[in-house]
């Protein structure tokens, strides 16, 4: 529905493409802190005292979250007016969020840099980190969150509410909701690792495996749309049965992170049920991405045309990649591992980090730099968005890379498995052991090497991202 | 009071590779299975490889049992796993079928 607030002039996309230029930023500084983690793993002396690798690791994985979730606060602005016809409720809102938002962000990123450590009181958890993984923002920045977070949901539903609420809108109104408000569950201190455990997973899994997930549903639901012209209706009558069978998997799912926590037994027999039915919707919205471009396509050549119906090839190509690698790195990696006879061996070693590489790319990454290609496109004006040597170049430097890594620590995980697990049954001398061997040394060494490969991928992205306005190569 | 002890029987070492691998090709099998499915309805392979599809599937439930077996999985998650074998043979023609009607009835 093109209308003034769809175009160039839409606050609420020039609003996205903030914070699309932000959540690249922290893509690329994710990137450097962990090739810092990666050296220190084959230098171990590298940086020591200075940035350690407990310090690269923490900025690596928090910088993860953080610019996934500035893409997709961002997606959510940019798709708004498309999706309402109308101007986003509240824009000027959104935008003093915004710079709250990167405000509280760079601070963080400068005490984690340059404080590090606390002395381990309360004085920590306030103002210097709170020691948990993923979302180790001190309280002060998540109650900042809190606010920025509220604020942008209110922008949704207001908007939601005020203009024509499609079904994309209607379900990121719900997810986005569940999204806010599981981010409580992580805000809270008990003395029981056990309890204190069991709630952070509420974040990070029922976040990853359930809201987020439906967040990219929605999102290759509008991306079908925008770039194949999907039937709308199709789209969205899927896009419901994908959230039901997303949240049916994907919430009692956690049962997996429930196996050696303290929790009762019960947690195995759910944990497997669950994990095992998780990559069946991954499964689906692969066929469904098929499914629509496959019918697309046959439509324009039954048409007697050979012409692509893609209207952003290097955003297509990016969904594309999500939904395979939603299913690799999500389905694949993780039911690897995901069973309680054979995550007793593997919890905790390389394995899964490759799986949490490849996963966190597979299914969010790729969808959400393809977010950043259909943002560039609306911003300069553009009707079809080509590849160029640096989109192909990116894209394959930043796939093959990732593969690499991925394939470097699931070897350097099964030496870990058989040595300090299963051989050495997870003794403090086990743990040593399994990191001296041979494959373990020269797995880190292809996991550093193919990190350098992703990086120049990330180098060639955000030129052609940058360059995209100017090149006479696309359509208008 | 006495306390209740939950007996685990260990995997073979031998046996880690082969677990590792088949659990990888369930779903690189299961893929195969869904995606020339897929391509076969859409018209972007021909129906003549339909066949290979269900091959894969065979596979896939081969390697669910293979890999269930070597890790002495217990009653429920043996029962887990028979849902899941056959929740992809089911999945990609319920998936096809729904979108095709949806289709159906929005262009004719």
């Amino acid at each position: 529905m093109a209308n003034k607030f769809t175009g160039i002039g839409s606050e609420s996309k020039q609003l996205a493409t903030w914070y699309f230029t932000f959540a690249a930023i922290l893509l690329g500084a994710q990137l450097v802190f962990g090739l810092v983690a990666a050296i220190q793993y084959v230098m171990p002396g590298f940086l020591f005292e200075l940035l350690d690798f407990s310090v690269a690791r923490m900025l690596h994985i928090n910088a993860l979250v953080v610019w996934m979730v500035f893409a997709m606060f961002g997606s959510v602005y940019y798709l708004l007016p498309d999706e309402t016809g109308i101007e986003t409720v509240g824009i000027k809102v959104g935008k003093l969020l915004y710079w709250i938002f990167v405000a509280a962000i760079v601070v963080v990123v400068l005490v984690y840099l340059f404080i590090q450590v606390g002395p381990a009181t309360e004085t920590s958890i306030w103002f210097i980190h709170e020691g948990r993984e993923y979302i180790e923002a001190p309280r002060w920045a998540d109650w900042g969150i809190v606010v920025v977070a509220l604020g942008f949901v209110g922008n949704l539903f207001l908007t939601g509410m005020k203009g024509n609420r499609s079904g994309i809108v209607t379900v990121l109104m719900a997810d986005m909701i569940a999204f806010a408000g599981l981010y409580l569950a992580g805000m809270f201190f008990t003395d029981n690792i056990t309890l204190d455990q069991y709630w952070w997973w509420w974040v990070i899994h029922l976040w990853v495996e359930a809201t987020w997930e439906v967040f990219v549903g929605s999102i290759a639901a509008y991306g079908l749309i925008q770039m194949i012209g999907a039937s709308r209706k199709v789209v969205e009558m899927w896009l419901w049965i994908e959230v039901a069978m997303l949240f049916g998997s994907g919430i009692l799912g956690i049962g997996h992170h429930y196996f050696w926590i303290g929790t009762p037994e019960y947690w195995w027999e759910i944990g497997a049920l669950f994990s095992a039915l998780e990559p069946l919707p991954l499964v689906a919205m692969f066929i469904h991405v098929m499914y629509d471009w496959g019918k697309q396509q046959g439509k324009k050549v039954a048409g007697g045309s050979d012409e692509s119906v893609v209207a952003n090839k290097p955003a297509f190509v990016w969904f594309w990649m999500n939904a395979f690698g939603n299913f690799l790195g999500a389905g694949i990696w993780g039911f690897f591992h995901t069973l309680p006879q054979v995550n007793l061996y593997t919890h905790g070693t390389q394995f899964t980090s490759a799986h949490g590489h490849l996963a966190f790319f597979g299914a969010y990454a790729t969808i959400l730099i393809g977010m950043f290609y259909l943002a560039v496109q609306g911003s300069n004006g553009i009707k079809v968005l080509k590849h160029t040597k640096a989109s192909i170049w990116s894209i394959s430097l930043m796939v093959g890379g990732m593969l690499g890594m991925t394939m470097a620590l699931t070897i350097a995980g099964y030496v870990q498995v058989l040595v300090s697990r299963a051989q050495m049954g997870a003794t403090w001398a086990g743990y040593f052991d399994g990191q001296q061997g041979m494959w373990f040394a020269q797995a880190m060494d292809w996991r550093l090497i193919m990190g350098v490969v992703m990086f120049l991928g990330f180098a060639l992205l955000a030129k052609d991202l940058l360059t995209t306005g100017k090149n006479p190569v696309h359509e208008r | 009071m006495v306390e209740q002890v939950i007996m685990r029987q260990d995997i073979a070492l031998d046996d880690f590779l082969t677990i590792f691998v088949s659990s990888g090709l369930v779903l690189v099998f299961g893929g195969l299975y869904v995606g020339i499915y897929t391509a076969v309805k859409v018209e972007l392979l021909k129906t003549w490889t339909m066949p290979i599809a269900y091959i894969f599937w065979v596979l896939t439930a081969y390697c669910l049992y293979l890999m269930g077996s070597l890790m002495h999985v217990g009653e429920f998650t043996a029962k887990a796993l028979v849902v899941a074998a056959f929740g992809i043979l089911l999945l990609p023609h319920a998936v096809y079928y729904m979108q095709d009607q949806v289709h159906q009835q929005n262009e004719h």
